[in-house]
């Protein structure tokens, strides 16, 4: 017999790590974000107390997502690209990690492995490979006029919208697969054995029990690459670096990069916080949802 | 004034008075949980705004070139004939900023030490690791916009000349620099002007001809090199372009309106030109990227000595900047530290940056920034250094002092209305 809190003390480390590594940094960015700045320097003072909070900041910040003011175009542009950027990986991710979940057999572990060779190299440096590829000169626009597909080359990194979008789906498809590739593996077999033995085609076993079933990890895949891509700025600004492609972590960047109003960096990081914890609760009420089907 | 209020305005006062130092008032306000009032009349009210003159931090006046300012002396300089210490000495830098073989190396050489260098990615940057302590540092390269600042905090040790003899090696305005009159706390490091550097093997039309330059990043006429352009991405820099496109050359100007007629502007060259914000024009005009950018000088010289692929010749690249009066001109400086345990090295280090010799090495071989004494020009077309029609890279006496334009530094509240202009164009709304 084990002692009460044997299990409890397994949690440890982990309790810990959310409080050094996430609430405590958290509440220091609520607090610069309510607080002042250093007279002299600029930096920014956080204040602690919320008794001493003050809200202009974050009130002028929030009236710029409205409609027609100044955040509102790249809040629309940072969700219609996370969107498409979301769909367009899961058209990849999907069907590749459902190969290997069902049809890879012997291969699985070789392609397992090279699923996590992008992770082998930096972010930063497969972007800037990207860079070289998709060049006025590079690689693609030589292909693409040597094959006579196009006549003049495309202009891939001047403010154009699908090199950011594919950008984010090259940068982020490896963490969906992964995940989905798991929750895939975990669906019992025997329900699709019944399936196909009640007359279903593979195809209507697909669509009405592996896809239902795999969808908690669809949406935890989704959750997964979908929250670093709001907060991201180094695609935008790599692939394209034109205020037409600019993303909300750009505005953020330049308000932490520097200069009296780091609260309007903070604040910015707030909410695009809040808005990603509405899509969390999402996920999490539909996984609630699932599991109590399931138990059903 | 309510009992908060109060409680703020009396540290404050002390503050104001110089009974606290600036570490002491944000402590005393801390403690009593005021810091962020404070921090709300501190902005905009006591110290950025006096008596309605513009003063920056710790009231320090604004300097511009045609108001020079002397700032106020902490302490004393080390006295002179003291023997320079031992150990590890520590610099403080931009990356690729000062060259290790013949600047570090030499120093380190002649005065038989360890020169420890530590970079920072921005000036900000610098400055809040500073201010915070969080790096022991001798000597740092600081701009002058935040030289005031850097006084007001006690950053700054004042500077005995003794040990300095070859400032007489800088151009004589950059000696008894406007920022820093009778260059009490920094000496001059390098200089450029912005200007637009562009592929003259790529677009046919010498831009410079131009009856105003700046107007091709607004001409629809120059459709062809849509998308091959761009536009430093630096708040001051792009609304400034702007500015001078539209001839206001007043470039520290806090007038809202002004500043909202410059982004207008901006705004107005993105659907035309479609240019990249980037400050990577060094290597991407050199790889022929990039077709004409808004650039600095010194990036230039950069791209021209050592960025150019094999094969091509640097006098594709060209270079026009508007001249004095008309465009900026800007540069940087080094200071030693009030904290440094090696004052007299970090003197001689001072020194050192500005033996010519060095310098110009530094400059020649690995930074490509021109540094602020004179440099002969035509001797850099005949050392095959410089192709002769990027002569007017090189600035002169002539391009300094009264009359020249140069971002300075801004109250907050000037600088937070830059910023919020860039941040709308950079959001592309």
């Amino acid at each position: 017999m084990y002692p009460k809190w044997l299990w409890p003390v397994f949690a440890v480390p982990g309790v810990l790590w959310l409080i050094l590594l996430f609430l405590v940094p958290f509440y220091a960015v609520i607090g610069v974000a309510f607080g002042g700045i250093d007279p002299i320097f600029m930096n920014p003072v956080p204040s602690w107390n919320p008794a001493d909070w003050q809200y202009d900041s974050m009130i002028a910040t929030l009236k710029g997502f409205l409609p027609g003011n100044s955040y509102w175009t790249v809040l629309v542009r940072t969700t219609i690209y996370v969107a498409l950027a979301l769909a367009g990986s899961l058209a990849i991710g999907y069907p590749v990690a459902y190969y290997i979940s069902r049809h890879a057999k012997r291969s699985k572990g070789v392609l397992l492995a090279l699923l996590v060779l992008p992770f082998w190299v930096s972010y930063m440096m497969r972007m800037l490979a990207w860079v070289n590829l998709f060049s006025p000169n590079g690689y693609i626009n030589k292909f693409l006029v040597w094959t006579h597909l196009v006549t003049t080359p495309p202009d891939w990194l001047n403010g154009n919208p699908t090199s950011v979008v594919l950008g984010l789906i090259y940068g982020y498809v490896p963490y969906l697969i992964l995940p989905l590739l798991a929750a895939l593996d975990r669906i019992d077999r025997s329900v699709l054995e019944a399936a196909r033995d009640l007359g279903a085609s593979p195809a209507e076993a697909f669509y009405h029990v592996t896809l239902p079933l795999s969808k908690p990890g669809i949406l935890g895949a989704s959750v997964i690459i979908a929250l670093p891509m709001f907060g991201d700025y180094y695609t935008p600004n790599i692939v394209s670096g034109s205020p037409k492609t600019t993303m909300l972590g750009n505005q953020i960047d330049i308000y932490f990069h520097g200069g009296p109003q780091p609260s309007v960096g903070a604040s910015l990081t707030m909410l695009l916080s809040l808005f990603l914890a509405v899509l969390m609760a999402y996920y999490m009420i539909t996984i609630a949802r699932a599991q109590k089907e399931l138990q059903a | 004034m309510n009992n908060r209020d109060s409680r703020i305005e009396r540290i404050l006062g002390h503050f104001r008075r110089g009974d606290l130092s600036r570490r002491e008032a944000l402590r005393a306000l801390g403690a009593v949980g005021l810091i962020a009032g404070a921090g709300r009349l501190l902005d905009f009210q006591a110290i950025a705004d006096e008596a309605g003159k513009q003063a920056g931090p710790g009231g320090i006046p604004l300097s511009r070139p045609d108001k020079p300012v002397t700032l106020p002396l902490n302490g004393s300089p080390i006295a002179s004939g003291m023997q320079p210490e031992s150990g590890t000495f520590q610099i403080f830098n931009y990356q690729d900023y000062v060259d290790q073989k013949s600047v570090i190396d030499t120093f380190a050489k002649k005065y038989n030490v360890e020169v420890q260098l530590t970079t920072f990615d921005t000036m900000d940057q610098a400055i809040t690791r500073l201010a915070s302590g969080a790096v022991d540092i001798d000597a740092t390269n600081i701009t002058p916009d935040r030289i005031a600042q850097a006084v007001a905090g006690k950053l700054l040790a004042p500077l005995n000349h003794d040990y300095i003899p070859n400032l007489k090696n800088a151009f004589k305005s950059a000696q008894n620099p406007f920022y820093d009159q009778g260059a009490q706390y920094t000496v001059p490091y390098n200089l450029y002007s912005t200007g637009i550097g562009w592929r003259n093997d790529k677009i046919k039309e010498d831009i410079s001809k131009r009856d105003n330059p700046w107007s091709v990043f607004w001409d629809p006429k120059t459709k062809d090199y849509t998308g091959y352009t761009g536009i430093l991405d630096d708040p001051r820099e792009s609304l400034g372009m702007a500015m001078l496109y539209k001839g206001f050359t007043d470039l520290n100007t806090e007038d809202p309106d002004e500043i909202e007629k410059a982004l207008a502007d901006l705004k107005a060259a993105v659907p035309i030109s479609n240019p990249k914000v980037n400050i990577t024009e060094y290597k991407d005009l050199a790889e022929g990227t990039t077709w004409m950018h808004q650039s600095w000088s010194g990036d230039l010289l950069g791209a021209a000595i050592f960025y150019m692929p094999e094969g091509t010749k640097p006098d594709v690249l060209s270079f026009w900047w508007p001249g004095k009066g008309k465009g900026a001109v800007q540069g940087d400086a080094w200071a030693l530290l009030a904290k440094s345990k090696k004052p007299v090295l970090g003197h001689l280090w001072l020194n050192h940056l500005l033996d010519h010799e060095v310098a110009y090495n530094n400059f020649t071989t690995f930074t490509g920034y021109q540094p602020a004494q004179p440099i002969d020009a035509d001797q850099l077309i005949k050392d095959g250094i410089l192709p002769a029609n990027l002569k007017n890279l090189i600035l002169t006496e002539e391009d300094l002092g009264p009359g020249s334009l140069q971002y300075c530094q801004l109250t907050a509240k000037g600088t937070a209305l830059w910023q919020n202009a860039y941040a709308r164009f950079s959001s592309g709304a």
